[in-house]
């Protein structure tokens, strides 16, 4: 069986990245030749698809999305097909055509992450209501978070005997006057 | 009976439990949960020494909770404790018929404490 490594640099050329910090093996390709590279690695023998899901990337503003697939004839080799979306726009041909499985994950990855696959099946997965931002962004924020008391306000220094003599801490990731103030 | 016919690994996180004498009341684990699973209330205390000029100030623990309805088991609590206060157990026998039951205070947290090697 041909290395999935030789298979993808004959479908995506120079864009194919190997990750050899990853394990399982992880090679990340160009957003463009996503189709082709699942395409390329299910004739090489990985046509079993585990799961599809996106990892939000604020830091490069980018939307990744990951696929896990394996070999089932080759003692079930697998590996990680990564690739970045742009974050403001992400989007990504669908491989449902390859993988009847995919049709689920990418309507879940769609509906948390926002990453609209083309030619695949729109219709939400989980949600009954889309949120306003997908729910897996980072930038999604919790009402919860806004209006549940944070635990971590308490101090010692609070009660009658003490001596308050720091600043105060707000609970982290929570914008300030959340849900009514910066960030809704 | 989970895990080995044994029971579970000795470094299985199973519950986590308190040395309330070690804590000092620092609020590190409850800032530092993602969950906001844990509560702690206490207050401070002037406490003389003789010999000393001036009284110095020590927390006192009132109360220390866990919600393990709330809990991801994460251990970033354990790890963050300056003074060694919090520590994983393999104990797992813990369900309850109520989201209630699954809050453990202080008296509870401290009977997790892990005991033997």
């Amino acid at each position: 069986m041909t290395g999935p490594e030789t298979v993808l640099a004959a479908a995506v050329g120079d864009g194919l990245r190997h990750d050899p910090r990853s394990v399982p093996e992880a090679y990340d390709v160009p957003p463009a030749a996503w189709h082709e590279a699942v395409a390329a690695l299910r004739a090489a023998g990985f046509t079993y698809l585990d799961f599809l899901t996106g990892v939000d990337r604020p830091d490069e503003a980018a939307v990744e999305v990951v696929a896990h697939l394996a070999a089932p004839d080759d003692r079930w080799r697998h590996l990680l097909l990564r690739t970045r979306t742009d974050a403001a726009a992400p989007g990504l041909a669908s491989v449902a055509d390859l993988h009847l499985g995919a049709a689920w994950h990418e309507r879940e990855t769609r509906e948390m992450f926002g990453v609209e696959f083309a030619g695949g099946d729109p219709r939400p997965l989980l949600l009954t209501v889309a949120a306003p931002v997908p729910p897996l962004r980072k930038h999604a924020l919790l009402t919860a978070r806004g209006v549940v008391p944070w635990p971590g306000a308490a101090d010692p220094a609070d009660g009658p005997g003490g001596n308050p003599s720091r600043r105060r801490v707000r609970a982290p990731g929570v914008p300030e006057g959340w849900p009514r103030g910066e960030g809704s | 009976m989970t895990g080995t016919p044994a029971g579970p690994p000795p470094a299985a996180r199973g519950v986590i439990g308190l040395d309330a004498a070690a804590c000092t009341s620092c609020m590190l684990c409850v800032r530092e949960c993602p969950d906001w699973c844990i509560e702690l209330e206490s207050h401070q205390e002037q406490v003389s020494e003789p010999g000393a000029r001036r009284p110095r100030t020590v927390n006192v623990l009132d109360r220390f909770a866990i919600d393990w309805a709330r809990c991801m088991y994460c251990g970033i609590c354990v790890e963050v404790c300056p003074f060694d206060a919090l520590a994983w157990s393999p104990e797992h026998r813990y369900a309850g018929a109520a989201p209630g039951d699954l809050v453990h205070d202080t008296a509870r947290l401290g009977g997790w404490w892990p005991t033997g090697s």
